[in-house]
C-alpha cells in the first residue's frame, strides 16, 4: 500500500483527533495571532460611538447555549461599549433559551462591572413570544408588548421606560442572532415599517448572507462568528473567550485547508491511476 | 487546581464526553446521553409552549371571563380532527386561516424587507451615479462586480431557453459566482463548527478540569 493509498484509506479517527489537538493546544500555548478590525464590526462600533448619551439600545438575544461560544462575547462587548458610553440597555429575546444568557450578561457587565442601576439603566423584558407579530407591534407600541419585565415589574413602574414607548425612541436595535426567528425577522418586520438602525451579530454560518443587508443600508453593521466577536473585544479592549479562541480557530482552519489540499491531490491521483 | 464540585458541572461535563464518544465509535454511553438529550427536549418544549403560548394567551385570559378566546381554542382543536377520515374537512377551517395571516405578513416583508431594497441597493449606484461620484476604485469595482454576479447568477436559473451564446456565456458565469458564494458559506462553516468545538473544550478545561485560567 503506498502514501496515496494510505491516505486515501486514512482512519477519519485520526482527523478528529487533530483537529481536536488543534482546538486545545493553542489554549496552553497561546500565539497571540493579530486580530484586524474588518469594516462591518466598525461600522457597528461607530455608530454605538455616535449615539448621543441616554439614547436607548435594544438588544434582542435570539439564540440559545449552543450559540453562546460565539455571540455570548459579542454581547458582553457591545454591553460593554454601551454603558461605558452612558446608552440605556432594553434586552428581550425572541428565543426563550436565550434569556438566562441575557440575564448573565446584564449581571456581568451592567451590575458588576459599570455599577448600573436595573430599571433606570437597563431593564429585561425576557422571551417574547410571537415572532413576526410580535415585531410589528413591538415598533408601534413597546408598552404594550412589554407589558411586564421578567421579575414581573409592569413596565409602568420601571422608570427608563417613561420615555420609550415607540420604534422612533430606540437609538439602535441589535438582534444577537441564531436562526429563526431572528435578525430576518427584524429586518422584514420591523425594519422595513419602522427604519432606524438596526444592526446583527450572527453566528458564522448564518453571517455571509447579512452582507447584503449591510450593501443596501438595511443594517448598519455586522458582527460574524467568534472572529467578529473578537474583533469587537479588540474595540472595545477588554479581551475575553472571543479572542482566546482565535488562536484555536486559526489553527483548525489551516490545518482543514491543509485536508481539503491533501483530499484533493489524493482524488486526482486516484484518477490518473485508475484511468 | 482541583475539579470543579459542582454537580451539574460534572453532568454537563459527563454528557459532553458521552456524545464526543461518537466519533470514536457508536456505543452505549452515546445513546444513553442522546436519548436523555431528546427526552428532555420534548419535555421543555412541551412546559414551553404550555407556559409561553397556551396558558398565557388563551387558558388564563379565557379564565379571566375573555370568552372570545374560545374561538382560537375551538380552531386549534380542530387541527386534531384530521385524525379521522369522517371530520378531516374540518381542518380547513384552521389551516386556512394560519396560511392566510402568514400569507399576509409574509408577503408583505418580503416585498417591503427584501425584494425593493435588494433591486434598490443593485442598481442604485449606477442610477444615482455613486458609483461615479465616489474616488474609490474598489468601491467602483465592488458595484461592478455586484451587479454582474446578480445577472449572470439570475440567468443561471432561467431554464425557459437553453444556456447557448450569450445566455451560456452568462449562466457560466453566474455557476462561478456561485461556488464563490458556496466557499464562503463553507468556510463560515467551518468557522461556526470550531466555535462549537472550543466552546465545548474549553468549558471542559476551564469549568471542569479548572486547568485553564
Amino acid at each position: 500500500m503506498d502514501f496515496i493509498e494510505k491516505i486515501g484509506r486514512l482512519d477519519r479517527r485520526i482527523i478528529f483527533l487533530t483537529v481536536a489537538l488543534a482546538v486545545i493546544l493553542p489554549l496552553f500555548f497561546p500565539l497571540g495571532l493579530p486580530i484586524e478590525v474588518t469594516p462591518p464590526v466598525q461600522q457597528l462600533y461607530d455608530v454605538i460611538e455616535g449615539l448621543p448619551g441616554g439614547s436607548v439600545v435594544m438588544m434582542s438575544i435570539d439564540y440559545d447555549p449552543s450559540g453562546a461560544p460565539e455571540l455570548q462575547p459579542a454581547t458582553l462587548s457591545i454591553l460593554r461599549h454601551c454603558f461605558r458610553r452612558d446608552l440605556k440597555v432594553l434586552m428581550l429575546g425572541l428565543w426563550a433559551p436565550g434569556v438566562p444568557l441575557g440575564v448573565r450578561a446584564l449581571d456581568e457587565v451592567g451590575v458588576g462591572e459599570f455599577n448600573k442601576e436595573y430599571g433606570v439603566d437597563f431593564v429585561n423584558f425576557g422571551y417574547k413570544p410571537g415572532g413576526a407579530v410580535t415585531l410589528v407591534n413591538l415598533g408601534r407600541d413597546i408598552h404594550d408588548v412589554c407589558r411586564q419585565d421578567i421579575y414581573g415589574t409592569a413596565v409602568e413602574e420601571l422608570p427608563m421606560m417613561d420615555d420609550v414607548k415607540a420604534a422612533n425612541d430606540i437609538g439602535l436595535v441589535l438582534s444577537m442572532s441564531m436562526g429563526v426567528p431572528g435578525s430576518d425577522q427584524w429586518i422584514w418586520y420591523y425594519h422595513a415599517r419602522y427604519q432606524g438602525n438596526l444592526a446583527t451579530a450572527q453566528t458564522a454560518i448564518g453571517a455571509p448572507r447579512y452582507y447584503q443587508y449591510l450593501q443596501t443600508g438595511q443594517l448598519v453593521g455586522l458582527v460574524g462568528g467568534m472572529k467578529g466577536s473578537a474583533e469587537y473585544e479588540r474595540l472595545v479592549d477588554h479581551m475575553g473567550l472571543a479572542t482566546t479562541g482565535m488562536d484555536s480557530q486559526s489553527i483548525a482552519h489551516l490545518l482543514i485547508i491543509g485536508f481539503v489540499i491533501l483530499g484533493n491531490i489524493v482524488y486526482w491521483a486516484e484518477k490518473r491511476r485508475k484511468a | 487546581m482541583l475539579m470543579t464540585t459542582g454537580p451539574w458541572v460534572w453532568v454537563a461535563a459527563l454528557l459532553t464526553l458521552a456524545i464526543y464518544s461518537f466519533l470514536y465509535k457508536d456505543n452505549p454511553v452515546y445513546k444513553v446521553a442522546e436519548y436523555i438529550f431528546v427526552g428532555l427536549s420534548a419535555g421543555y418544549w412541551a412546559a414551553f409552549l404550555w407556559w409561553n403560548y397556551a396558558y398565557p394567551n388563551l387558558f388564563e385570559p379565557l379564565a379571566r371571563g375573555n370568552y372570545w378566546n374560545i374561538i382560537p381554542i375551538a380552531m386549534g382543536l380542530m387541527m386534531f380532527t384530521q385524525l379521522s377520515r369522517r371530520t378531516s374537512w374540518m381542518v380547513r377551517f384552521p389551516l386556512t386561516f394560519v396560511l392566510g395571516v402568514s400569507l399576509g405578513l409574509q408577503i408583505v416583508a418580503a416585498v417591503e424587507g427584501d425584494m425593493v431594497p435588494q433591486l434598490a441597493g443593485t442598481f442604485s449606484p449606477f442610477t444615482r451615479g455613486a458609483m461615479f461620484n465616489t474616488y474609490d476604485f474598489w468601491t467602483s469595482v465592488g458595484y461592478i462586480v455586484l451587479l454582474v454576479g446578480v445577472l449572470a447568477t439570475i440567468t443561471y436559473f432561467f431554464f425557459s431557453k437553453e444556456h447557448k451564446g450569450i445566455l451560456g456565456v452568462s449562466s457560466k458565469v453566474g455557476i462561478y459566482f456561485l461556488m464563490v458564494a458556496f466557499g464562503a458559506s463553507f468556510g463560515y462553516t467551518i468557522m461556526a463548527r470550531i466555535s462549537l468545538l472550543f466552546g465545548r473544550v474549553h468549558f471542559l478545561l476551564s469549568d471542569w478540569m479548572h486547568v485553564l485560567k
